[in-house]
């Protein structure tokens, strides 16, 4: 059995982390399509998935609800369907909503902080609003949704740690002294920062409404005014998620490629979760260039003296000039590999290969599950 | 296409979605400048990336800094671009830290979209305008930040003119937009591979730029493409049943032995090619149908990639494409 499938049978939530383009969704939707098989509810909350992948999963569009995936798919593509399959994509700005509707002591101040035009920045702009909503849906899944397993695809983003810095992030910002230094006697004063007693802060008010004008101003006032009371309930909050994450019901699957870049980020990802004491569960190794066989030790003068001969002779030269870029591509990416293995035992791994077809309709993703799930790992000659 | 033509603007923005290579284009176009002669500054927007490991240095401030003969780079940091803002625009010598806090430019940009964007972009004019830096550039090449992030931050000088009606910012963001619109001052060249997402961002990318922004676009550039290595007529029998045989019988002509099992490796791996190829070419039919801009086929690099002579190897394949078109 391999490791993901383990994971699968044992936890309620598992997280795919990594950098973007290593295939993190793909793997979050094959994860799910083969939970469901194996007779389990499970949800895939996509973060941003391509338009043939949401569409294979029966998105047409951005929806925060969860979607059932039909049985006929599944039948479609050779399986059966024992359990059930739902899929969604994060909807930032409506589950902020929720958030803010669920901690404002009143409808009404809910409502004030909803219609106001700092906040609604904030779900498009401010860095980490993303990381922190899917965290939020995540919890509130788990606990209301009645799955047996929640697979999650994370933001995709140039560090992937972002996202277990988040929570923090935020509620740091509402509560910035900074923020508060300047906005609060500004809010005191009746919005007349002439009047700000606090010279310096009224400089910088002087400053700030220049560049912004003095509607942003008072929206932000407005804003961090009517959030007063409410940052007990989101810290409370952001500590609950924290708690959920780092439990025994939670596993952090993290996906790379064998590019350079994505395995230092893997590396560095690892060591993060184990010093957050985050619960690490496998490694997938995701878009590996297939090894056919040894090294052909060809010499360049032998592929030259082929390269003048026969139509027979210059083919042979091609194939072993072909063979030779692809054996640099997989020792390579084996070099690449290597430094993982040091931080990550070999066993919680799983390989992937660069499949013929591109994992975007259902038989797609059935192909990457398949690999995913192998009950022995694809053989390496080494 | 003229290199001088390619290199007409002094601004030339590369942009695409994460993890498409868009440094290691950037970085190839400043080689390819400096090679023509031109003193290059490239530019690494906000978040620390890979540039600097490239050129060997250790990491990049806000001030050009020379990273070999002809190219300087620099990090573009808004917290720094805010502080030489007020220290240029208020002359305020003594910048108060919570000005540059992060949170503070946090603040600022919830408060104002587009104004993080615009003191990015800001830095670009004053290197443009050589206004803050002793040192003067023919070219200037921006990192710029992924696609999805990259229409914001290229619509935002306008995003900001259009809110402001007066003032000195409405003004400012006015010289940005002017820059921007300007085709003999700045081009934006996306970068993207021969995949679906990557494809089809970049083709919602490009059709913004044209109808929304009004921003010029030069080639654009499809990274880590296959080789067509064989002929048609060579992938016609590779396909069929070929005459193991009379390969083998070429081999030995000059002393190399291959037996069934390297046949069989060199067939997968003719058969690996050709199947990623055809991947890729209905994704490249898809990004040429979806542009009126030329698309520069980048090879797929069968070695690190990122080391210098890599790059330097791909600048000299975008020159020679570049002269072709």
């Amino acid at each position: 059995m391999s490791v993901v499938s383990d994971l699968v049978d044992r936890k309620e939530i598992i997280v795919c982390a990594g950098s973007g383009g290593v295939g993190k969704t793909t793997a979050a939707a094959a994860i799910g399509m083969h939970a469901a098989t194996r007779g389990k509810k499970v949800a895939v909350l996509t973060i941003d998935p391509a338009r043939r992948l949401a569409s294979s999963l029966g998105l047409k569009e951005l929806s925060n609800e969860p979607h059932r995936v039909s049985a006929r798919k599944f039948s479609a593509a050779g399986l059966e369907a024992k359990g059930e399959l739902y899929a969604m994509m994060l909807d930032t700005k409506t589950t902020f909503d929720q958030v803010v509707m669920k901690y404002a002591p009143s409808r009404e101040q809910a409502e004030k902080i909803i219609g106001n035009r700092f906040y609604r920045n904030i779900s498009s702009t401010l860095s980490g609003t993303q990381e922190y909503m899917a965290m939020e849906r995540l919890y509130e899944l788990h606990a209301e949704g009645g799955y047996d397993l929640i697979v999650i695809d994370t933001p995709p983003t140039r560090n992937a740690l972002d996202f277990l810095d988040a929570p923090r992030r935020l509620t740091d910002f509402f509560e910035s002294r900074v923020l508060r230094w300047f906005l609060i006697p500004y809010m005191k004063a009746g919005g007349g920062f002439m009047r700000v007693a606090n010279v310096a802060a009224g400089t910088f008010l002087r400053i700030v409404k220049r560049i912004v004008g003095a509607e942003v101003l008072d929206d932000t006032a407005e804003f961090f005014g009517s959030l007063e009371g409410m940052y007990d309930g989101f810290k409370q909050r952001a500590r609950e998620v924290a708690a959920l994450l780092h439990s025994q019901v939670t596993s952090f699957v993290v996906i790379t490629s064998p590019a350079e870049q994505s395995v230092a980020e893997a590396t560095f990802f690892a060591s993060r979760l184990d010093e957050a004491g985050l619960p690490f569960g496998a490694l997938v190794v995701n878009r590996v260039h297939p090894r056919f066989g040894d090294r052909i030790e060809a010499r360049p003068r032998q592929i030259s003296k082929l390269e003048q001969g026969s139509a027979e002779a210059r083919l042979l030269a091609k194939l072993l000039e072909n063979e030779e870029a692809f054996m640099r591509v997989v020792e390579l990416e084996e070099r690449n590999l290597e430094g993982l293995a040091r931080k990550i035992p070999r066993h919680r791994w799983v390989r992937v290969p660069y499949l013929e077809q591109e994992a975007v309709d259902f038989p797609g993703l059935a192909a990457i599950a398949d690999q995913l799930f192998a009950t022995t790992a694809p053989a390496v000659r080494r | 296409m003229l290199l001088d033509e390619f290199f007409d603007p002094k601004i030339l923005i590369v942009s695409g979605k994460g993890g498409v290579g868009k440094t290691t284009v950037s970085a190839a176009l400043a080689i390819m400048a400096a090679k023509a002669g031109h003193r290059v500054c490239i530019a690494e927007v906000d978040e620390k990336g890979t540039l600097p490991a490239i050129f060997g240095s250790e990491g990049l401030g806000y001030e050009p800094s020379k990273m070999c003969p002809g190219i300087w780079g620099l990090r573009i940091i808004p917290e720094e671009s805010l502080a030489e803002y007020l220290r240029v625009q208020y002359h305020m010598k003594r910048i108060s830290k919570a000005f540059t806090s992060t949170h503070f430019v946090d603040y600022i940009t919830t408060a104002a979209p587009g104004l993080k964007d615009i003191l990015i972009l800001g830095k670009i004019w004053y290197l443009e305008q050589e206004r803050t830096t002793k040192e003067r550039f023919d070219t200037i090449v921006v990192d710029a930040p992924a696609a999805g992030h990259m229409l914001t931050f290229l619509s935002a000088p306008s995003g900001l003119s259009d809110a402001l009606r007066v003032g000195p910012v409405r003004r400012q963001a006015d010289w940005l937009v002017q820059m921007l619109r300007d085709p003999k001052r700045a081009r934006v060249h996306l970068v993207t591979l021969p995949e679906e997402m990557p494809v089809s961002e970049t083709l919602e990318t490009t059709r913004a730029l044209e109808e929304r922004l009004e921003i010029a676009q030069g080639p654009l550039f499809a990274n880590a493409v296959y080789s067509e290595l064989f002929t048609p007529q060579e992938e016609k029998k590779l396909k069929g049943t070929i005459d193991r045989a009379a390969l083998r019988t070429q081999g030995e002509a000059v002393g190399l032995a291959l037996d069934d099992e390297d046949f069989d490796a060199l067939f997968s791996y003719a058969r690996f090619l050709r199947s990623r190829r055809s991947i890729q070419e209905t994704h490249l039919r898809n990004l040429r149908a979806g542009t009126g801009e030329p698309v520069i086929e980048l090879p797929f690099l069968f070695s690190a990639g990122l080391a210098l002579p890599d790059v330097e190897n791909l600048a000299d394949v975008i020159e020679e494409k570049v002269e072709k078109l």
